[in-house]
């Protein structure tokens, strides 16, 4: 599965989700966001909640998250996590 | 608007409930505008019914409306506190609030128990049930942010002064008497400007200039008590009035020392921002900032030592202009994001980017117009013929406002009925 990077960690509200928004409309089944972020981007998730994308989101440090969003269901996301 | 879980979007409000409270305080605005204009320098003159119209019209009308705006959209993106069909209690809320508030001007204009019983029962029926249920849904966050137990003082802080407001209203009407009117409108003032506008905005601070600005946050142990400081001392200070005016006096000082740290710590803040582009949000927040300092420095020298009649309007002037400077500044970032993100939400192929929801250059001039504001008025405590200009000038800022309410939903609308439904990536 291939990974667009997206590292909103020195971004300002809102820009990583108009960021991440972008990137999640060319997606497809063999790729997957990897967004790093300072807090836990609720809009995001639900936003790919509802639009049935698979998710994952961590925060691997105080402060730094880590986010994973594909369209792909079948796939574990844990095992693309970078900690 | 990022972190607390278990938000749902469908607990967020709808974006019209959020825009109507906006547009309705830019029309208030307005008014308030025109009639600055209109009665010049009697509408700050604190003993003319015409000074009480015009501070309610801006706190009742304007405030109140954009600040409830806010309250309904970040609760549950800050505090992680829903509210059940935040549609129906937004309309309960809103209109009666604004019709009581009508119904209390024609009580400070016209006299009579009848406009002041309206009024009260109108802002009751509209307030309490609202107020009731956020703090009792704020009060059960087992887990607070410096925001949210903010917000949460913030919001008991304004039913006293709806409390206080009921009993002033009742003297002003000749329902019952009372030996402590000055004391309750002291205390009614207090709650209003520093328990109520002063806390929520820094609440709200606390987790939005770091979101928004990429600043390191705000200390932790300010974040802990600043809220539940003021709130203690303010009702320290309700006590006091009854034993010692010295003290009372004291105990208000400290709040405004606290919300005087808070204005230093944020434009410290501003300053140590890793990306440091500049926008007009971010010279609002600097002008809220360096105007709460001013307010609260020239009501503590007001405070205790014998200074002319202007220092005290002064110091309300700039606390207004501090209020007006971060509601703006919320504003210029709260529209834009609801647009884009309500129809990102809903699958809009061409929704449009923040940036043109409300463009950059927009705002910057309605930064101007508000800073012309501000040069206007503090000119006209000096030279008072000048305040006519203040309110042309206040009228003009709200009603950039209102256009860009109008425009932005204007827009919303116009992607919902011809933009094309994006379909995102098939599941696998």
């Amino acid at each position: 599965m291939t990974h667009r990077h997206l590292d909103a960690r020195h971004l300002s509200h809102p820009e990583p989700l108009e960021r991440a928004v972008a990137i999640l409309r060319e997606l497809d089944s063999e790729s997957c966001l990897y967004m790093m972020i300072r807090k836990n981007p609720i809009p995001l998730l639900k936003l790919a909640e509802e639009n049935r994308f698979n998710y994952l989101s961590r925060e691997v440090r105080v402060g730094e998250w880590h986010v994973l969003i594909t369209p792909n269901t079948r796939v574990d996301l844990t095992e693309h996590l970078r900690v | 608007m990022f972190e607390q879980q278990g938000l749902s979007l469908d607990q967020a409000p709808p974006i019209r409930v959020i825009l109507r409270l906006f547009l309705i305080g830019s029309l208030w605005g307005v008014l308030a505008g025109g009639w600055l204009m209109s009665f010049g320098a009697s509408a700050l003159d604190p003993a003319r019914s015409e000074a009480l119209i015009l501070v309610h019209m801006l706190t009742l009308g304007v405030l109140a409306s954009f600040m409830l705006g806010a309250l309904f959209q970040m609760l549950p993106v800050l505090a992680g506190v829903a509210l059940p069909d935040p549609w129906t209690r937004a309309v309960r809320t809103q209109y009666p609030l604004m019709i009581g508030t009508l119904f209390l001007l024609l009580g400070f204009g016209l006299g009579g128990g009848v406009y002041y019983g309206l009024g009260t029962l109108f802002l009751l029926i509209g307030l309490v049930p609202t107020l009731g249920m956020m703090l009792a849904r704020l009060g059960r966050v087992a887990d607070h942010s410096g925001s949210s137990r903010g917000m949460l003082y913030a919001v008991f802080n304004l039913l006293v002064l709806l409390a206080l407001g009921v009993i002033l209203a009742g003297v002003r009407s000749g329902w019952w008497g009372s030996e402590h009117y000055l004391a309750l409108r002291t205390a009614h003032m207090g709650y209003g400007l520093l328990g109520w506008i002063g806390l929520l905005i820094v609440s709200v601070a606390f987790q939005v200039v770091e979101m928004f600005y990429v600043t390191p946050p705000y200390p932790t142990r300010l974040t802990r008590w600043l809220g539940r400081a003021i709130t203690w001392l303010l009702a320290g200070s309700l006590l006091a009035e009854l034993v010692s005016e010295t003290l009372q006096k004291g105990l208000i000082a400290l709040v405004m020392i606290g919300l005087m740290v808070h204005g230093g710590i944020t434009l410290r803040r501003f300053s140590q921002r890793k990306r440091p582009l500049t926008d007009a949000t971010v010279w609002f927040w600097r002008t809220g900032s360096v105007t709460l300092m001013l307010s609260m420095a020239v009501a503590l020298g007001a405070m205790f030592t014998p200074v002319p009649i202007r220092a005290e309007q002064l110091a309300a002037v700039l606390f207004v202009f501090f209020a007006l400077s971060v509601i703006f500044a919320m504003f210029y970032k709260i529209v834009p994001f609801l647009v884009w993100f309500h129809l990102n939400a809903q699958g809009y192929f061409a929704a449009p980017m923040m940036h043109e929801v409300i463009h950059p250059r927009y705002a910057m001039k309605h930064l101007w117009i508000h800073l012309a504001f501000i040069l206007i008025s503090l000119t006209a405590i000096i030279y008072p013929p000048l305040w006519s200009l203040a309110g042309g000038a206040l009228l003009l800022s709200f009603g950039w406002i209102a256009l860009a309410v109008y425009q932005a939903y204007d827009l919303y609308r116009h992607t919902q009925r011809t933009g094309e439904r994006f379909t995102f990536p098939a599941l696998s």
